[in-house]
């Protein structure tokens, strides 16, 4: 009977420690927000490379706003995005974050875990700071969420020596850009490159878009079918240019900057982010490479599509350091925020009113504010994440293995039809 | 009795302690709590839905998911017959031969490595126009197999990149039990006139049974939870022909933020890896009395 006592009482001890144990570790809850508004502001991201980027930012942060930011940068996209949720159920929730937009912010926003902006997107707006067309960007049920960190557009990258050599000039029409693709294949250049991992939907987008941007809208909110003739009939394009040769071999793991560098192809639809990794991989900017605004597909279309994606700074409702992360939130909507973010890191601009030193990047923000350009949102943040995975996996696949287009849509269509009726 | 033995026990009691919070907190919690999130459905944020047993139908239903089973079950063969096999046949080459502890040596090497490590090394080599495929053209073959992007040729050759990291502790391993084993019943084999083939079927093998058995044991529980070299390889693709079920449970929790599904399949196979672990076990380890 004592043994049996002893044996429930050491059992129950040791309960007791593990929930303190666990106590301790889960936090207990939210912490009050501080109200300071200068200081130092911890600021996660999964870009870890950009990190020295954002340290070279304090100095025009700490002078300007008095804010300095501690920066922790995660490498893997995954781990953080879930490093990030399970933060909201502690006090350590985030000042400050990078996150992403479409459904992934709807998603944080439905759960209140994110302080609203609007009060900031209403400033940057009147200022001339940001245009209407990226508030929608951030905007959930009629309010803003999150300031844009950068914006990139989806364009052609290549490799001006192999232009120059073939006698190509940079294509003005889908029939140019297919003229293009038709020498450098005879010349025993691949056109092309393509993956078949992650990066497997820019085609896809470019070709929807670009013979008709109501229909790759209605992809995006469900009303077009992935198995739709329209869609099958895109997907045959370009599986016939897949059969022309005009794709790298989606199983190499060369990186892109330096398979660009090499002539392993000499065009790559990539972000214009893709400057630093080319600049990274040797090449000079506007001397060994160059990118242009890929034309429509349809050339009836009165305005040529361009994807455009943004990535968000957001501030944690319950984080203690709210009003400092939404301080520094506005400081960087500002034009002198933005010029020193784009000395420091070397973007496009999403401010009009910033400086841009690479001239590259100068011209491309201006081209694309012509009127004559169309932008959409990037496929990436334009599809619901559970679609858009097997999409990626699908796409990676098709890519791999050029085919009968059917099977890899009807994947990708059980998929949407199983999100769209949860939706309902 | 019970009075004076107490001290002791408290104290011993005391000394435990701090393990077995360790692990309720660290091993049987988390694995309640993933048992529990298998039956809701879960984004990560705010509260878990309870939706019963909705996950393992939708699991059983989905046709990756048994593909996804097919390729683990082919790297439980596969890494049966390779680094075991390879491992073992070291051993019996090198156990006994002058020197044998230096031709063991660079077999054992690649173990110091991570498995995304030898992941990104094989990456090198096999990836289309990598170093094998140059290798190859320079002896005219410019037409390869695609390594990594063709199924199951890609589970393949994954399995041998995992058999180059294995082999060496396996004979390490296999070696141990070799001078394991007395000397008096080798001798009496040996003046019998038992060598070669005949000595290791009657004699060595049945005697490093137990050995046997633990390699096996730890080799089928190994490959079950096969993830880094497939992530850093092929990230389960392409599509998801070479996934294997560790890897579907991170995509479907970490990437799909479905975390009632991943659970789902992680309880899956924490089952079949305890039920293969323990019918092997119980089986092989029961026969040691035999001989």
């Amino acid at each position: 009977m004592n043994s049996r006592r002893t044996k429930i009482g050491a059992g129950v001890a040791a309960l007791a420690a593990s929930a303190l144990l666990l106590t301790a570790c889960t936090g207990g809850g939210a912490a009050d927000n501080t109200g300071e508004t200068t200081g130092t502001l911890d600021f996660y991201t999964d870009k870890a490379a950009w990190e020295p980027d954002f340290d070279e930012l304090n100095t025009a942060s700490e002078e300007q706003a008095e804010i300095t930011l501690n920066t922790t940068g995660y490498s893997d996209a995954n781990q953080y995005d879930a490093f990030i949720k399970q933060s909201f159920r502690t006090a350590k929730s985030p000042g400050l974050f990078t996150w992403h937009t479409g459904s992934s912010l709807t998603e944080l926003v439905e759960e209140d875990l994110i302080a609203e902006t609007t009060d900031i997107w209403t400033k940057a707006v009147d200022e001339g700071w940001a245009t209407e067309d990226l508030r929608e960007t951030y905007t959930v049920d009629g309010k803003q969420y999150c300031v844009p960190m950068n914006i990139a557009y989806w364009v052609m990258y290549y490799n001006k020596k192999i232009f120059a050599e073939q006698g190509i000039d940079v294509p003005t029409t889908w029939e140019d850009l297919d003229a293009a693709a038709t020498k450098l294949k005879s010349a025993g250049i691949t056109p092309y490159y393509q993956t078949s991992t992650l990066f497997t939907f820019q085609w896809f987008q470019q070709l929807v878009a670009g013979t008709d941007p109501e229909l790759y809208e209605g992809l995006s909110t469900g009303e077009v079918k992935y198995t739709d003739p329209e869609i099958v009939d895109i997907m045959n394009l370009w599986l016939e240019e897949h059969e022309a040769g005009w794709f790298s071999d989606a199983g190499s793991t060369v990186d892109p900057a330096v398979g660009l560098k090499q002539g392993d192809y000499a065009m790559i639809n990539f972000g214009s982010f893709f400057n630093g990794s080319l600049d990274g991989a040797g090449m000079v900017s506007g001397e060994d490479y160059d990118m242009f605004v890929i034309p429509a597909t349809n050339p009836d279309l009165e305005q040529t599509p361009v994807a455009v994606e943004s990535g968000p700074l957001c501030v944690a409702e319950s984080s203690s350091q709210k009003a400092l992360g939404l301080a520094y939130s506005e400081w960087w909507m500002s034009a002198d925020a933005q010029s020193a973010w784009n000395d420091a890191r070397g973007d496009v601009a999403f401010n009009p009113k910033a400086t841009v030193s690479d001239p590259m990047l100068a011209d491309l923000g201006t081209t694309v504010a012509d009127g004559e350009h169309l932008l959409f949102t990037r496929y990436f943040e334009a599809t619901p994440t559970p679609i858009l995975t097997v999409a990626l996996e699908q796409f990676g696949a098709f890519n791999a293995n050029p085919g009968d287009p059917l099977p890899f849509l009807e994947a990708i269509q059980a998929e949407a039809d199983k999100y769209w009726a949860d939706q309902e | 009795m019970a009075t004076r033995t107490a001290p002791y026990q408290w104290s011993a009691r005391g000394f435990i302690a701090p393990g077995v919070i360790l692990v309720a907190v660290l091993l049987y919690l988390p694995l309640l709590w993933t048992t529990f999130l298998s039956l809701t459905e879960y984004n990560g944020l705010g509260d878990p839905d309870l939706i019963g047993f909705e996950n393992y139908v939708e699991m059983f239903e989905d046709p990756e998911f048994v593909g996804s089973l097919l390729n683990t079950l082919l790297w439980v063969v596969g890494t049966l017959l390779i680094p075991v096999g390879i491992g073992l046949a070291l051993a019996l080459l090198t156990w006994n031969l002058p020197g044998g502890v230096w031709l063991r040596l660079p077999f054992l090497i690649p173990y110091a490595l991570s498995g995304i490590g030898v992941g990104l090394i094989w990456s090198f080599i096999l990836s289309s126009n990598g170093a094998l495929d140059q290798a190859l053209a320079a002896f005219g073959i410019t037409d390869p197999p695609r390594w990594l992007v063709d199924a199951p040729l890609n589970t393949v050759v994954m399995i041998i990149a995992a058999a180059w990291q294995g082999v060496g502790v396996n004979a390490l391993l296999f070696t141990i039990g070799l001078n394991s084993i007395p000397k008096e019943p080798l001798e009496a084999a040996r003046v019998d006139g038992a060598t070669g083939g005949r000595l290791f079927t009657s004699i060595l093998w049945p005697m490093l049974r137990p050995l046997t058995a633990v390699v096996v044991g730890l080799s089928i529980v190994a490959s079950l939870k096969t993830f880094d070299i497939v992530l850093s390889m092929t990230k389960g693709g392409p599509g998801r022909a070479s996934e294997t079920l560790a890897l579907t449970m991170y995509k479907e929790t970490f990437v799909n933020s479905d975390y009632g599904l991943g659970s789902a399949i992680a309880v899956f196979l924490t089952i079949v890896t305890m039920i293969a672990a323990i019918l092997y076990l119980r089986e092989q380890l029961s026969k040691k009395h035999e001989f």
